[in-house]
């Protein structure tokens, strides 16, 4: 017998799906920007002459990228809400699940952009940071004021990249049953019995939304490509 | 201006200088030639500290390049360089290029730093492109604005790093000009170049490296007439042929 598809859920579900779509969107911003200049800290520490902050750096990178995202996120369900509750002195029913997802996701993601930005510095020719010595500015100014921007720009496509992949993880919360728009369309559907449907249609608008941020994506890699190929 | 005494400098168990020595005084022009790989970009750079040295000692101005106590970048600041391939910072207009460094390493208001451009970019002769991106210009242009921008930090010598080489031989007239008219307001400038029709018109001295060595160091006229040595000799055979 063919699955009989019963949409009839959606329409009343909408206000508490765009409540989980707003969580999902809230984390994402959030770790985007926290992770935007926390790895930019960190892609710079890693490129540093004085050692002990290369290492500090490399370690965390290190660290961050090599365990699973959903490990981190269950560890910082776990250990954070006690840790603020102990230090803000909390009563233990409050609901810290969304910060612990931010700060879970926020210091992951610098890791991931750490690496997309040091490629990025990288990329830059190294004449860049002679000439910019070679006139007076220290190593600090040079990257802040030749070094970055341009690495920043050349890194656009990569950095929205991982900001759709970043949106897509965001789904990860429901292992602490934190209601994102995945996890807002599960329980709709679990309580409905129109589990399919919903995830159906949860799919569905992730896959309209990452789709056309990665059109754009792709637009401005061929417009700065003319843009390069015309100079 | 300019001491350099027994300045030797490796790369691992690569000798990429040895016992380097040689003075340029203020006001001289100073032409540094010879094969590829000789060293005299590294020489060159070893002067304002872009490169550093293992052994010897250089001064600039009575200043000490290889002291760790020395501020590096200002003296720097003090000493203009200009590079093969332009340098130019790619996402800065032409004015905000020559601005840059005025503003936060000489600590010039911006009005002042955009004045002293203007001028500098009328004196090369791209007053009309102050408005326009690096990309837009044409090689010639764009070491022009490099040369500008040198100059913006009214420096004490200029270096120059082989500032011909990467362009088309129609541009390299218009640089030429700006470099022999520098040289004739006085400036002190040391520079690597393969251009003996520059170093035979303007040069002072020449100087000639290979492998790492200054082979001969002898004032310009002596140094194309009267070669002494046979390496020497060779080169010039070869290049003033064509």
């Amino acid at each position: 017998m063919a699955y009989e598809f019963d949409w009839s859920s959606i329409p009343g579900a909408l206000p508490f799906l765009l409540e989980g779509l707003g969580v999902s969107l809230k984390i994402t911003v959030t770790a985007l920007v926290v992770g935007m200049v926390w790895g930019t800290v960190l892609a710079v520490m890693r490129l540093s002459p004085i050692a002990p902050l290369r290492w500090f750096a490399a370690g965390y990178v290190n660290l961050f990228r090599a365990v699973p995202l959903v490990m981190v996120l269950l560890w910082f369900f776990l250990v954070i809400p006690q840790l603020l509750t102990q230090w803000l002195g909390l009563s233990p029913a409050t609901d810290v699940r969304l910060t612990s997802a931010l700060i879970g996701f926020a210091l992951f993601e610098s890791a991931y952009y750490a690496e997309i930005v040091r490629a990025g510095i990288q990329s830059v020719p190294k004449g860049q940071m002679a000439a910019a010595t070679a006139l007076g500015l220290s190593r600090g100014q040079a990257m802040r004021l030749v070094i970055l921007p341009q690495a920043l720009r050349n890194m656009v496509p990569l950095l929205l990249t991982q900001a759709i992949v970043l949106f897509q993880d965001t789904s990860l919360v429901y292992v602490s049953a934190l209601a994102d728009f995945f996890g807002a369309a599960y329980k709709v559907g679990d309580r409905d019995g129109r589990l399919v449907e919903m995830l159906l249609f949860a799919g569905a608008v992730y896959f309209v939304l990452c789709f056309s941020l990665s059109r754009l994506v792709q637009r401005l890699q061929a417009r700065s490509a003319a843009h390069a190929a015309a100079l | 201006m300019i001491q350099i005494d027994k300045v030797s400098k490796h790369y691992g168990v690569f000798q990429v200088l040895t016992d380097c020595s040689t003075t340029v005084s203020q006001g001289e022009v100073v032409v540094v030639c010879g094969p590829s790989g000789s060293g005299k970009s590294t020489l060159i750079k070893c002067v304002n500290g872009l490169e550093p040295f293992q052994a010897g000692r250089i001064l600039v101005d009575g200043i000490s390049v290889g002291d760790p106590k020395t501020q590096l970048s200002k003296l720097r600041s003090r000493v203009g360089m200009v590079f093969q391939h332009f340098e130019l910072f790619p996402h800065l207009s032409i004015i905000d290029n020559l601005s840059l460094a005025q503003v936060h390493v000489l600590s010039r208001s911006k009005d002042e730093a955009v004045a002293k451009g203007m001028a500098l970019l009328d004196r090369v002769g791209l007053k009309a492109h102050a408005a326009k991106s690096p990309g837009q210009l044409s090689g010639g242009q764009q070491q022009r604005v490099a040369i500008a921008r040198a100059l913006c930090m009214d420096p004490i010598v200029m270096l120059f790093d082989e500032p011909t080489s990467a362009l088309d031989p129609e541009m390299v007239g218009e640089v030429l000009d700006v470099m022999t008219e520098l040289a004739q307001e006085g400036m002190t400038m040391m520079c690597v170049t393969h251009e003996m029709g520059f170093a035979r018109r303007v040069a002072d001295r020449v100087i000639f490296m290979d492998a790492g060595k200054v082979v001969e160091d002898r004032a310009k006229d002596a140094f194309f007439d009267h070669p002494e040595s046979p390496r020497v000799q060779q080169f010039l055979a070869r290049i003033l042929n064509h």
